[in-house]
């Protein structure tokens, strides 16, 4: 790799479902010639789009994994990170923004700002990144690009510019005028690659010049130089760009570019401005934490010649063996040399080195600092970080939200048990999300994740790409239980009648706790005195305490929200044991547990439902039905968006329901908003089906 | 802490939420300040205040367990639960927030937020979607808040449809009102352009802002006889500095 590191750009494309991100993504390749011919997402020709590469993805035409490609345009190097759009797969949108440095927001000219649109630009707020519009589909009836714009300063609150304003709409649309320029685009051949640049067609003139005024308003805001120039009406377009340019970095503009990429037409302008406008590896601050010093912040600097420090954001297990996706940093990755994970401590000397093109590779000998690349054959997780011997850095870990869906699966043979544990030990070492354990009484295994969808995904992957045969169970909701109030406990565990005697007592009090004030939800605290409880005892209390958590007294479920406080005991100069004060905590939890009014808490999705008007009122009764409650509904012209928050033990099977009330016209995105207590019928219900599951 | 005394606690503290809303010193109760099927309007300029007092007159109205169709023109969904969070947030922060989580989520069960386009926006279009929602028993309000209307040459005709509206849902309406600076007022205080609806209005409330406080003006509607130097506000929570 030897580009300069001023040409990389290291860019994802987010979007809601749908906007047509996959179908961009393969434009930009064509254009860029990485791919000669161009597929549709879900094709007539059954090859899919390039980057699609799964099976599965190809099948239901959505994108699952990302998938890592680079390309090039101008002289520009472009690294690609093509992420998902479902709610369900959001954490390898996480990942892919983790390590980006730009990314490109696609919007539906006719949907506009859609609630996963909201969500990966929040995303996108909180890793820090610039970012592009891409209005997608104008050439779609209702396409309305000036709604979508004052959406995305609106809804994202982002200070939105347009770049270019469409020539025709809907049916009609044929090109873009560049404000920059001042010329129209039109994109001719087969597949738009001709670009026809000629002057504004006279009744837009008026139009173009208007919103250009407002582009180097906003724009002059970044640079006195262009402020000046604009008042002696001396603009340049270098002058222009790089204001622009300043702001983007800054997040305090967002250039929008419009075009439809399905018809070919936008996408080489709005691959100038990945390279004019968005940042290089250089640009960006990027922090790590040092181990040594108190997780003290310290700045990298995009330089192949300083110590290594490289970010594993992305395992894959191919048919090349483990693949590990990572961003180097500083530094410089080469073939042979030895290289040290922070989090194992390990030794990993680095054999093989590749860049992606979707599932094809290339082998390449090193990764300088700044560029995404992958490596053969390392044993790590995602999320470590790859550092050399003498430093010991840390990338700050990524934010992992907790599973709350579980299924249990059972093979269906032997061959078919040894297949389902390796697939279940690649899943979980590529996605954070997704957790597999046993279950102690039933002996099931149980795998855990954020939504129907994403476990029917991973059962799916095991029968395709690993051959095991697996039988599901029936979804089960990740209840948890709390209490409610402060209760006291004094509970004396004594055996003391023939062989080894046991005794302990133990006193004190439990208390609800606000769960996001301490994320672990459980906290311990010894406030004994004078030693009656003695010190090398107390830890055996805290263990005895956080074995009850496991699994609650009422209904089984794991114990949150919850303070220990031990203040009292007694103890015995023989029989006490470690042993004896776990059960005499046990005890002590059981009895304190009973009176604190124990309740069961279920989790809350945020459900957004986007319908067509006309099925509002079907939309919203669906939802109410489902013990949603209904937080509002936004009229956006043809469609409306209703935001609701519903059990999620409600919602099994959701998506069939609202395809048959609404003619498959809406669509819906879930994602968890919170915990909270089940309502006391449904409790009852939940606690019936305990006794008959126990009998 | 027994049931019973759980429920007084919380009463209590409905209680006194209620007492420091604005509408209570305008009301003298804290019952509702229109008559039924009744127009209010709040009337300021922009970024005085009209949406956070429209918000207290709703929570007013939640926390007496009474549903409240919030109808926003400008902001999105998010937006409009934002201010009610914030204005809730402020007016209860002095008390256990568990008692005063327990009333917000049964507050929340009572409203229903809706956000149009203005240009989107028309009376049929929203008898419409109420029909949907009283036709399937999801959600029947007892006052409507439109936050975002523009009040210019053409809301005549409007304003009537939903005086119609009112009367045959037997719900409350009130508006957001936006006056301009360059306004010229009648000698009751309303713009000359808002004159000629006076009478389908039953309470006008203006909010002027003034040095460091909002003060809040009756203009028309209610015991007209209050001290207006009682009625001035803490911008920050739009409530009561002092009675």
């Amino acid at each position: 790799m030897k580009t300069d590191i001023k040409n990389v750009r290291n860019i994802g494309i987010s979007a809601h479902i749908d906007s047509g991100k996959t179908t961009l993504t393969e434009r930009i390749l064509f254009y860029t010639r990485r791919i000669h011919t161009v597929h549709d997402v879900k094709g007539k020709d059954g090859v899919g789009a390039t980057m699609d590469s799964m099976e599965l993805e190809k099948e239901r035409g959505i994108t699952i994994a990302s998938a890592a490609t680079f390309c090039q345009w101008r002289d520009n190097q472009i690294n690609i990170i093509d992420t998902p759009g479902h709610v369900d797969f959001t954490i390898e949108v996480e990942r892919a923004l983790r390590v980006l440095d730009g990314a490109i927001l696609v919007l539906c000219a006719v949907g506009g700002v859609q609630s996963q649109s909201i969500t990966v630009d929040q995303q996108m707020k909180r890793y820090q990144v610039p970012s592009l519009a891409f209005i997608n589909k104008c050439d779609r009836s209702g396409a309305d690009p000036s709604r979508v714009t004052k959406q995305i300063k609106e809804k994202l609150g982002h200070n939105a510019v347009v770049m270019q304003i469409p020539i025709g709409l809907e049916a009609d649309f044929q090109g873009v005028i560049d404000l920059v320029t001042m010329k129209a685009v039109y994109f001719e051949g087969e597949t738009g690659e001709n670009l026809r640049i000629e002057e504004i067609p006279k009744d837009l003139s008026a139009a173009a010049m208007e919103k250009r005024e407002e582009l180097i308003d906003a724009a002059s805001m970044f640079s006195d130089e262009l402020m000046e120039a604009a008042l002696e009406d001396r603009v340049t377009k270098d002058l222009l760009i790089l204001a622009i340019r300043k702001g983007a970095m800054a997040r305090e503009i967002t250039p929008v570019f419009m075009g439809s990429a399905y018809k070919n037409k936008g996408v080489q302008p709005l691959l100038d401005a990945v390279a004019d406008l968005l940042p290089c590896p250089g640009d960006v601050n990027n922090q790590a934490l040092d181990m040594e010093n108190d997780e003290e912040p310290v700045n990298l600097e995009t330089d192949s010649n300083k110590p290594l420090v490289a970010f594993v954001f992305k395992l894959e297990d191919g048919q090349y063996g483990q693949l590990t996706y990572i961003r180097v940093y500083q530094g410089n990755i080469a073939k042979g040399k030895t290289i040290i994970n922070t989090k194992s401590g390990k030794k990993i000397k680095i054999g093989r080195i590749c860049r992606m093109h979707a599932n094809q590779m290339e082998d390449i000998d090193s990764i300088s600092a700044g560029f995404i690349g992958a490596l053969f054959g390392i044993d790590c997780s995602s999320g470590d970080t790859l550092v050399d011997s003498e430093l010991s850095l840390t990338m700050t870990s990524m934010f992992v939200p907790q599973p709350v869906i579980s299924l249990a699966i059972v093979p269906d043979n032997n061959k078919s048990q040894i297949n389902m544990a390796k697939a279940l030990n690649r899943f979980t070492k590529e996605d954070p999300t997704f957790k597999t354990y046993v279950d102690e009484d039933t002996s099931e295994t149980i795998i855990e994740g954020m939504g129907e969808l994403h476990l029917e995904v991973y059962v799916e992957r095991m029968k395709r790409e690993y051959s095991a045969q697996v039988a599901t169970g029936k979804p089960r909701v990740a209840y948890k239980e709390t209490i409610t109030q402060k209760a006291e406990f004094n509970y004396t565990h004594k055996k003391q009648t023939g062989g080894a005697g046991q005794f302990g007592r133990v006193a004190g009090y439990l208390m609800p706790i606000n769960v996001e004030s301490d994320e672990s939800g459980f906290i311990f605290e010894s406030k004994i005195t004078g030693g009656s409880i003695p010190t090398q005892f107390i830890p055996a209390c805290e263990k005895g305490f956080k074995k009850c958590l496991i699994k609650g007294p009422k209904m089984e479920f794991p114990v949150t929200g919850i303070k220990i406080v031990i203040d009292d005991g007694a103890s015995h100069s023989v029989d006490s044991s470690e042993m004896a004060f776990q059960a005499a905590a046990r005890g002590a939890f059981l009895e304190g547990y009973a009176k604190a009014k124990p309740i069961i808490l279920e989790p809350i999705m945020k459900v957004v439902v986007e319908t067509p008007t006309e099925f509002h009122g079907p939309v919203i009764a669906t939802l109410n039905q489902r013990r949603g409650i209904i937080i509002g509904a936004q009229d956006e012209g043809p469609i409306c968006i209703v935001e609701s928050q519903v059990p999620l033990a409600e919602m099994f099977g959701y998506s069939t329901v609202l395809r048959s009330s609404t003619q498959g016209k809406a669509q819906f995105t879930m994602e968890f908003n919170s915990y909270k207590e089940v309502p006391h019928s449904i409790a009852k219900e939940l606690l019936t089906k305990a006794e008959k599951a126990k009998k | 802490m027994n049931t019973n005394v759980k429920e007084r606690n919380e009463k209590m503290i409905e209680k006194e939420l209620l007492l420091k809303n604005p509408l209570h010193v305008l009301k003298r109760s804290t019952e509702d300040i229109l008559p039924k099927c009744g127009f209010g309007a709040v009337l300021a300029r922009a970024g005085v205040g009209k949406t956070s007092l429209m918000v207290q007159i709703a929570l007013n109205t939640l926390l007496q367990s009474k549903n409240v169709l919030h109808i926003s023109l400008n902001d999105p969904v998010n937006k409009v639960v934002l201010w009610y969070e914030e204005v809730f947030k402020n007016v209860s922060k002095e008390y256990d927030t568990k008692m005063v989580n327990n009333l917000w989520e049964i507050a929340l069960t009572h409203r229903f937020i809706m956000t149009f386009q203005v240009e989107g926006f028309s009376v049929p279009k929203l008898e419409e979607r109420l029909e949907d929602l009283i036709e399937q028993a999801i959600f029947f309000p007892h006052m409507v808040l439109i936050d975002g209307l523009v009040f210019d040459d053409s809301i005549h005709q409007p304003l009537l449809d939903l005086k119609e509206l009112a009367k045959k849902l037997d719900v409350n309406f009130w508006f957001a009102v936006q006056t301009h600076r360059e306004d010229k007022h009648a000698p009751s205080g309303l713009p000359n352009r808002l004159v000629q609806l006076k009478d389908l209005f039953d309470v006008a409330i203006l909010l002027k802002s003034e040095g460091k406080n909002v003060h809040l003006q009756l203009l028309k509607g209610s015991d007209q006889n209050i001290d207006p130097a009682n009625l001035s506000l803490d911008p920050s929570t739009m409530l009561i500095n002092s009675i």
